[in-house]
């Protein structure tokens, strides 16, 4: 279970020309839950806050103002103990090119607090499933940026984290693969664990979101089924609600 | 702490799979130092015995034939050469020569006159077989001098001793190894200091600036370990290497000292027998509390390098950052050789130079333990300063995401 209560994030900026510190609202008041066994897609255009949204769900980052709760725990109180609940994949990440797959999820394992053997049994199984276990002893340095991807996916997954926050999942993976990904996130779902991932690949939140929450400018409109959203901004697709939502921003201004 | 050895473990395992920087941390100075004390020695014994051996050259202008006797005499020390053509200037300079010798014509006259006569010697300074030719000089004319006073007081009828009114007689109060043990105590703090901040400087970039880089940090940070834990399972890897740096440089340099003192000393010898001599210069409690100043010194430096990594946005940035320290490290290592510094009331107060100091005084044999106390406790005090401020910047979000 994820859940935002009001939740506020600014950052701090330098104007390079003025020289002047500016203050950026990246989420205003922002409230949100993911059920278990539920997939919630966070959508929006770039810069709308989805990221900083989510890495305050993964305890990187600290929300100014309001709570969150991951599995119940305050991650700002015990922000090891929600991160120990999550498994947090971002495009933002990469993997320890030297190592070998099998290393890393060892290594990824005892971080957090899996044993070693058990760490290295549950990736190599993960693995599988993504169909790189034929890569599991070769140094990660040559890897493709799809490959990367999978070896990262399966660290997030090998703690068996309740909470499951995927950003731009399928981002450098080939259409097979990106398949692979999305029946993981529904067998995910079917587990009970909650998952939320942002997209840019409308396809993708028709076919797997239960629930979406579009955030623009910081602030959510609208956290509904994708259908729904569609009727309530009489809308075809869900890149029509984002022209309308720009155009209403633009017009704001 | 278990996560802080974990994440240092990783950072080891990262390390172990690069073949390249584990030869040239870990094996190269085992090849570096005797190769470089190796020449170093063979030159140094072949100069030597080279200007040891040969007599000095000398263009000796001397009508009156009073010098030329004395010189001819000393056939090991001087040999007497035909003037060159050209300058003789010229030929000193390019080494043909060592030294030419005008002796006042009026030399014999004077000398029967018990008069005093000059020597003119035209010689380069900056030449060591032209010094050596002067030394030579001056000592066989102070024995030549001495036995023509003391000829002219027996003429005199009076006694030759009136020509030597006082010997003087000496005796070493210093212990075995004193000499060079100050050489090393002057020499180590610049070694230390050096090799244990440029030891560790790559590394730190490496798993600091480079990881953010690298995008790896965020894979790190999003993981269950306390922030704590990981930057000081990185303090403790970038520590460790510095260390291991340090003592590897100095074991390679022992060995390799170890093999020229015998030699240089022309005793003969073996590498065995050399680290006898340096095992006796420094005893193992000279051992020990050097290398006890120099865990709260690399904890210093390892917390400045991480500081200025985690801060940095990049690797080049990181570098840059950290290059003023290593310049401050520099001068100071280089101040800390400089002579009878040991005498600066101040010094014992100030930060990095004390444990210069305090290492000096110990393989001196002038250790002050009130001075060593401050050192160790200033150093370990500043390293405490910097992991508290490294941890709690590390937990600044515009630190760990500025890419």
């Amino acid at each position: 279970m994820i859940q935002l209560t009001d939740v506020y994030k600014t950052f701090t900026v330098k104007d390079k020309r003025s020289r002047a510190k500016k203050q950026i609202e990246a989420v205003k008041g922002l409230s949100l839950t993911v059920k278990p066994g539920e997939i919630y897609g966070l959508l929006g255009p770039n810069g709308a806050g989805k990221s900083t949204t989510l890495r305050m769900i993964a305890g990187l980052m600290q929300a100014d103002q309001g709570q969150i709760q991951v599995c119940g725990i305050d991650t700002k109180a015990e922000p090891e103990k929600a991160r120990a609940m999550v498994g947090y994949l971002s495009t933002d990440l990469n993997v320890y090119g030297r190592f070998t797959p099998r290393e890393l999820l060892r290594l990824f394992g005892e971080f957090q607090g899996v044993d070693a053997k058990v760490a290295e049994r549950r990736g190599m199984h993960l693995l599988e499933k993504l169909q790189l276990l034929d890569f599991a002893d070769v140094k990660m340095e040559g890897f493709s940026s799809g490959q990367k991807q999978k070896v990262s996916i399966a660290r997030a997954l090998l703690h068996d984290p309740k909470v499951v926050i995927f950003d731009e999942p399928t981002t450098g993976l080939d259409v097979l693969t990106a398949k692979t990904v999305l029946d993981l996130l529904r067998i995910m779902r079917s587990e009970g664990r909650s998952v939320i991932v942002s997209t840019h690949v409308m396809p993708m939140v028709d076919e797997i979101c239960d629930r979406v929450g579009i955030i623009f400018d910081g602030e959510l409109h609208g956290d509904a089924a994708p259908k729904q959203i569609l009727e309530t901004w009489n809308a075809k697709t869900l890149d029509e609600v984002f022209f309308q939502l720009a155009a209403r921003s633009a017009a704001e201004v | 702490m278990r996560g802080a050895l974990l994440v240092c473990k990783k950072e080891f395992m990262e390390l172990s799979k690069d073949r390249k920087t584990m030869f040239f941390t870990f094996l190269m100075p085992f090849i570096l130092y005797p190769l470089i004390f190796g020449m170093m020695g063979k030159l140094s014994q072949k100069d030597v015995a080279s200007r040891k051996g040969k007599p000095s050259r000398i263009l000796l202008v001397d009508s009156t034939q009073v010098i030329a006797p004395v010189l001819k005499a000393d056939a090991k020390s001087f040999e007497l050469v035909a003037a060159p053509q050209g300058d003789v200037k010229q030929a000193i300079r390019d080494q043909k020569l060592e030294m030419m010798l005008e002796v006042d014509p009026e030399a014999s006259a004077k000398l029967t006159q018990h008069k005093t006569f000059s020597l003119n010697a035209t010689y380069d300074q900056s030449d060591d077989s032209s010094g050596l030719a002067l030394k030579r000089l001056k000592e066989a004319l102070e024995k030549q001098n001495t036995s023509w006073v003391q000829a002219r007081l027996g003429v005199m009828g009076a006694s030759p001793e009136l020509a030597v009114p006082s010997r003087i007689q000496t005796t070493d109060a210093s212990t075995p190894g004193l000499a060079v043990s100050k050489v090393l105590g002057a020499f180590l703090p610049y070694m230390i200091m050096l090799m244990m901040f440029a030891g560790s400087m790559q590394h730190g970039i490496y798993t600091t600036a480079g990881e953010k880089e690298r995008g790896t940090l965020l894979s790190l940070l999003s993981t269950s370990l306390p922030r704590n834990q990981i930057i000081w399972g990185k303090l403790i890897y970038v520590f460790s290497i510095g260390l291991i740096s340090v003592l590897i440089n100095l074991a390679s340099m022992g060995i390799a000292m170890g093999r020229m003192v015998p030699s240089v000393a022309s005793t003969g010898g073996s590498a065995a027998q050399g680290l006898g001599a340096l095992s006796s210069i420094a005893n193992p409690l000279t051992l020990v509390l050097t290398f006890l100043l120099m865990i709260p010194l690399g904890l210093l430096f390892a917390n400045f390098i991480v500081l200025m990594g985690t801060q940095a946005k990049n690797t080049v940035e990181a570098g840059t950052a950290i290059m003023p320290g290593f310049m401050v490290v520099i001068v100071a290592a280089v101040f800390s050789m400089a002579p009878g510094i040991e005498k600066m009331a101040f010094l014992p107060y100030v930060p990095i130079l004390n444990v210069s100091l305090a290492v000096r005084k110990l393989f001196s044999h002038q250790a002050n333990y009130l001075e060593y106390t401050i050192a160790f406790l200033m150093t370990v005090g500043l390293a405490g300063l910097l992991t508290w401020l490294s941890t709690r910047l590390l937990n600044r979000e515009s630190a760990l995401f500025k890419v």
